[in-house]
């Protein structure tokens, strides 16, 4: 990422320094990519496969084989704070057919874990979460399915944790166990208020 | 009759029953019994969670694993989103004993222990293997053949992608769900760029709508290109993108296209002579009567 | 073999040392570490400059080595293998009396032949010498772990002491070497190797599974970086490969089997009825002014039609059939596949008599002193890479479907036209790597090496031919190695070729008009690329010929990884074999072009040529060796043996074993099986081998 150097903020902005420097790497980010991914970014050579059969790429910046450059320089910063990385519909067709056999999908799953534990996440990720919490379901039932459903000959709750709200007290033991919904109620709070 | 619990997902009871009224009754109809599995939750997400934390979705994959475990039963389900989180953990902890063993540690602490005991089918893939339902019996079991349709198909990524850890052979030009199309006498049709993505995983939905019903809309014009009666597909989640999504794309972009969108257990039930009030269809965003009415 | 045997017979020195080493082995047998006169082994230790002085401790080695049992000697040197190195072996055998050398230096696969040599200088008979690799398997595999090298090193020496103190007196076995050689496939290679060997007065058999010889050169129609016509400049080659007098031409024909060793391969050769008389075999047949003459009435007359395979399946031909109007020889095959034996050639072609619908396969037995082998490639199927639409999409190709659609004699007369409607095509993309540099496991981690060059010359073909079209390069590197390759892509770039540097995601096709959508990404703009053209051409990979397998098992050579043929070393014998008399020519040991294809072949002609007119070779004395008073003449060892090396004769009115040296190659099989222990292994007997495994786990370094 660029470099500032110090002069007036409207300078600093247009002049800074764009060249990569080592410092900006880090090793480390590389293995702990591919360790989470089980996948090898850094036998990528960049041919570009991956960004032609993504679904996103052509409507936006997100360039998945950057990331996956990025996996392979340890360019942590870049990789975690460029909001594209969230761009993925995980649809997997950069997977099927990576010539080096990299899962690049992986790498985008890994960089995401990788951006939550610095609190970089989308608030829609985490309603999902705060919803299973609460019920067991990331799109819960309502009263117009509950309706549909009893026409149907069905119960109005799925036997589910819907129907069976027992069992949402071992979702909630997991989800504790990983403080998730702690954090996201946290986070949720700071962005939304 | 063959017996698997139904992983139920939350797409399909929470937003189209009828696919999951469906469920039960087509496959019935096909030697297969479809069994309550209680208590389980979402797969969960696989684009929401595994984005977040793979751990933790591994962990709530395997609790919804061990509830079929303690059935002794295979999971059957309906969703490609619940596959990918369902059948990709089962696979994933049945290989890698470390993992399996960071899962059980924390389940451990609400008496749980994934032993790998199970496997996990898309009712899709068991209604196409011959060995278990198969075309003929398909065929067999229709009333009501949707003679005169013209029907696409979505196969949607979850099920088949990544193909090396699948087992569905090629992803690029795939024709099975075709031919349980036309085993219910409809005709299917080929259109342009037919694998691309729905639009609405990895979290995109919820992230970046606009961008997400591009995607969509991008299908919707080659859909509308091959002139078909409607889509199907094997993935409430993808319904939901094309359903609700046509909507959306109205809203936003400000085309219209009502194509009916229908699951294929929806599909099978018409064809075994389920009526549109059976299948809940009028929950549906987009109508489809257009399509019943050259059906019924 | 006659002559042969009288010679073993009356080889001296071999029969004393089987005397020796029968004497030494039941004594062997009950203490199985020491035996013979008191050995005095000397040991060498090799720095490599710093390869292993950097990792192991000279010195602490040395005093090591002294301090081993049987060891008289021992000293150090920066290069054991220059050639003062080499003195001080000379020197230390006479001023210390020695019975055995060790030096410990790199692999025996480099420096063996050097220090044979050396203790050979010294008086000493050079099977005397034993070599530790403290190099390969030592320093350089424990660069950073100075004690473990140096503990390993002491190991390695130790081992290798055991079996010096032990070794004997052993004589390389000298054979006749026939002056005939076999080269199997007639592709440029081929064509290459048979023409040399037989213009350096070597009779040689050109073995050829198609009708005609030419291979896949002869399918091209032009030829980079100098654009000549492939016909133009193959055809003299053809003619002279079917008039040479030493070459004795077998089209339709493949190998059958293959017994014996270097110098006396006996080979089988299966010539397949082609259902039509050459000339040659109608006079035999005392058929006057008969035989084929190539006029191709029976063509017109044949009912059947089929695809052509050397059009790739583009050009019907008939059941009796030619591939193309140069071949070599130009006599008609009969495809029996699709020859409903209606007979009306046979009528047509009249008093010639050259038509048998009756023909069967031959055997034919010939027997050569070395083989080359030239069995080419094949297209990989790279329908198998799905998401570029081959065989889906009807204006997808491949690279040689594109040779004969561009090539003036081809299908098309030259004429550049798209399958699906016979149009002329405006854009054409040509995918390259497809299929090659694939590590999925569907396709070849290798590159292919001529693809990049060749699709090059399409571009300039099609330039050339098409005004106004405009092809497309996707790659991901330009390899344009070659002498004058990288000016050849200059060239051809200032004449218009767009090259976008992202390989091909996938290939869709308009349903209407056919035209395929290429979906890549310009890794160099970072802009994804949607590119609607009239015809793709996939620059697919090329794998091993179908045949090569079988025929590599005949001959006894390995393959690598990849399942091209094994080399005996990549670098300084590419052209060579682990089996000895059997050699490599062109891409059945790795994806050539033409130069390189011919290049290798003159190698391999020559390394072939030189055992033939040396007139004989000496093997390596690693025999088996029957220990006649033990063998209870059980015959389980013939069995076994998969060089047939061994037969039960009568011997003082009892059954012993015999083993032929020279078909023998020293692989142990029957030594380690023989119930009665009866069998001794030359430079490997199981005292010698007991000894280094006692010496490996009784005695430690530290």
């Amino acid at each position: 990422m660029a470099r500032t150097k110090g002069y007036p903020e409207a300078l600093d902005k247009k002049l800074a320094d764009t060249r990569l420097y080592e410092d900006e790497r880090h090793p480390d980010f590389t293995k702990t990519v591919e360790k989470v991914s089980m996948t090898i970014p850094h036998m990528c050579f960049q041919c570009g496969t991956c960004t032609a059969s993504c679904p996103s790429a052509p409507r936006s910046s997100y360039r998945i084989r950057k990331f996956v450059r990025r996996a392979l320089l340890g360019l942590e910063d870049e990789a975690l704070t460029d909001p594209d990385l969230w761009l993925c519909t995980t649809c997997y067709s950069c997977t099927d057919r990576c010539p080096r056999d990299i899962a690049p999908t992986d790498v985008i799953m890994a960089m995401r874990n990788l951006a939550f534990k610095r609190d970089i996440v989308p608030v829609n990720f985490l309603k999902t979460v705060q919803a299973i919490y609460t019920t067991g379901h990331g799109v819960p039932n309502n009263d117009v399915n509950r309706a549909a459903r009893q026409k149907l000959g069905l119960n109005a709750e799925p036997p589910t944790t819907h129907g069976f709200p027992q069992y949402v007290k071992g979702i909630q033991y997991i989800l504790d166990y990983y403080e998730l919904k702690k954090n996201a109620d946290r986070i949720v709070k700071e962005r939304e208020g | 009759m063959r017996e698997y619990a139904f992983f139920l997902g939350c797409i399909a009871p929470n937003r189209y029953p009828g696919a999951e009224s469906a469920s039960y009754k087509t496959s019935e109809k096909l030697g297969i019994k479809l069994l309550d599995l209680e208590g389980a939750s979402c797969c969960p997400a696989p684009g929401a969670f595994g984005s977040i934390d793979l751990d933790i979705w591994y962990a709530m994959a395997a609790r919804n694993l061990i509830l079929a475990e303690q059935m002794k039963k295979d999971i059957a389900l309906i969703c490609n989103g619940c596959y990918k989180s369902i059948w990709e953990v089962n696979h994933k902890l049945k290989h890698h004993p470390e993992l399996k063993e960071r899962v059980n540690e924390v389940l451990k602490g609400i008496d749980m222990e994934f032993k790998g005991s199970i496997d996990v089918w898309h009712l899709a893939e068991l209604f196409y293997d011959p060995e278990i339902v198969g075309l003929q019996k398909i065929r067999d079991s229709i009333t009501v053949p949707l003679e005169g349709t013209r029907i696409a198909v979505h196969y949607g990524c979850h099920l088949m992608k990544p193909k090396k850890e699948r087992h569905f052979g090629t992803t690029e030009h795939p024709t099975w769900i075709e031919e349980m199309v036309a085993a219910l006498g409809a005709e299917p049709v080929e259109y342009r760029n037919k694998m691309l993505c729905c639009g609405a995983g990895g979290g995109v939905r919820g992230y970046d709508l606009v961008h997400s019903i591009d995607i969509t809309n991008e299908k919707m014009i080659n859909l509308k290109e091959a002139k078909v009666d409607a889509l199907t597909e094997v993935c409430p989640f993808c319904q939901l993108q094309f359903d609700r999504g046509q909507i959306e794309i109205e809203e936003k972009f400000g085309v219209k296209y009502g194509l009916p969108v229908l699951h294929y257990c929806e599909l099978l039930g018409l064809a075994q002579g389920m009526s549109p009030q059976e299948l809940a269809l009028d929950l549906h965003a987009v109508s489809c009567e257009p399509f019943l009415e050259k059906v019924l | 073999m006659a002559e042969k045997k009288t010679k073993k017979e009356t080889a001296p020195k071999k029969k004393e040392a089987t005397k020796a080493t029968a004497k030494a082995a039941p004594a062997a047998q009950k203490a199985p570490a020491k035996e013979q006169k008191k050995a005095r082994v000397g040991v060498f230790i090799c720095h490599c400059g710093t390869n292993i002085a950097g990792s192991v401790d000279i010195e602490d080695v040395q005093e090591y080595s002294k301090s081993l049992p049987d060891v008289a000697f021992a000293d150090n040197y920066q290069y054991m293998c220059s050639t003062p190195g080499q003195k001080k072996i000379a020197d230390a055998i006479k001023e210390h009396n020695l019975t055995g050398i060790v030096v410990a230096a790199c692999s025996p696969r480099l420096h063996e032949p050097t220090f044979r040599t050396a203790t050979k200088e010294g008086g000493l008979n050079p099977f005397r010498f034993e070599m530790a690799n403290i190099r390969e398997q030592g320093s350089w595999v424990h660069m950073h772990d100075r004690e473990g090298a140096t503990d390993k090193a002491k190991d390695a020496i130790r081992i290798a002491v055991a079996k010096a103190s032990m070794l004997e007196d052993l004589f390389p076995k000298t054979v006749p070497v026939e002056k005939a050689a076999m080269v199997v496939g007639a592709g440029v290679a081929g064509m290459q190797a048979a023409l040399d060997l037989a213009n350096a007065g070597i009779k040689t058999y050109l073995i050829e599974k198609n009708p005609t010889i030419g291979g896949r050169m002869s399918q091209l129609d032009k030829t980079f970086p100098t654009l000549d016509c492939s016909q133009c400049i193959l055809t003299p080659k053809m003619v002279d490969v079917g008039r040479a007098e030493n070459i004795e031409l077998m089209t339709c024909a493949e190998v059958e089997d293959v017994e014996g060793y270097i110098g006396n391969f006996d080979v089988t050769i299966r010539r397949k009825a082609r259902g039509v008389l050459t000339p040659d075999e109608a006079e035999a047949k005392g058929i006057v002014g008969g035989g084929c003459n190539g006029c191709g009435d029976c063509e017109g007359v044949c009912p059947v039609i089929k695809p052509n395979p050397f059009e790739m399946g583009m050009k019907p031909r008939k059941a009796i059939y030619i591939y193309h109007p140069q071949v070599v020889p130009l006599i008609y095959t009969i495809d029996w596949d699709s020859c409903i034996k209606c007979g009306l050639c046979v009528d047509i072609c009249g008093d010639k008599k050259a038509i048998d619908l009756e023909m069967q396969d031959e055997l034919v037995k010939v027997k050569v002193g070395t083989a080359i082998l030239a069995t080419g490639y094949d297209m990989f199927p790279i329908e198998k890479k799905d998401e570029w639409g081959y065989k889906k999409y009807e204006n997808v190709v491949n690279s040689l479907e594109f040779e004969r659609l561009i090539c003036a004699s081809g299908p098309t007369g030259g004429h550049l036209v798209r399958p699906s409607d016979g149009e002329t095509p405006k854009k054409v993309a040509f995918l390259l790597c497809a299929g090659s540099r694939d590590n999925t496991g569907v396709g070849k981690p290798y590159c292919s090496r001529f693809c990049c060059m060749y699709s090059l010359k399409h571009a300039h073909q099609i330039i050339e031919k098409i005004p106004g079209c405009q092809p497309y390069l996707f790659y991901m590197d330009i390899r344009s190695f070659g002498k004058m390759y990288e000016e050849f892509y200059y060239r051809i770039q200032d004449e218009g070729a767009k090259f976008m540097r992202g390989r091909v995601a996938n290939v869709l096709e308009d349903p209407v008009t056919k035209n395929l959508i290429i979906n890549a990404e310009d890794t160099l703009l970072n802009r994804p690329i949607n590119l609607e053209v009239d015809m793709v051409v996939l620059a697919a990979a090329v794998q091993p010929a179908e045949e090569t397998e079988r025929t590599r098992k005949l001959f006894g050579v390995s393959r690598s990884m990849d399942g091209w043929l094994l080399e005996a070393h990549p670098k300084l014998n590419p052209c060579g074999t682990t089996t000895a008399g059997v050699f490599l020519a062109g891409v059945c040991q790795g994806p050539k072009d033409i130069p390189d294809t011919v290049a290798s072949a003159e190698g391999a002609a020559s390394a072939a040529s030189i055992p033939i007119h040396r007139g004989e070779v000496e093997l390596e004395p690693y025999f088996a060796q029957c220990i006649e008073e033990k063998c209870a003449g059980c015959g389980m060892c013939v069995n076994l043996c998969p060089y047939q090396a061994l037969a039960l004769v009568e011997k003082d009115g009892r059954k012993v074993m015999e083993v032929t040296e020279a078909k023998c190659k020293g692989c142990g099989t029957c030594g380690g099986f023989c119930p009665g222990g009866a069998i001794w292994m030359q430079h490997f007997a199981t005292p010698q081998i007991i000894a280094q495994i006692d010496a490996f786990l009784v005695g430690g370094a530290k």
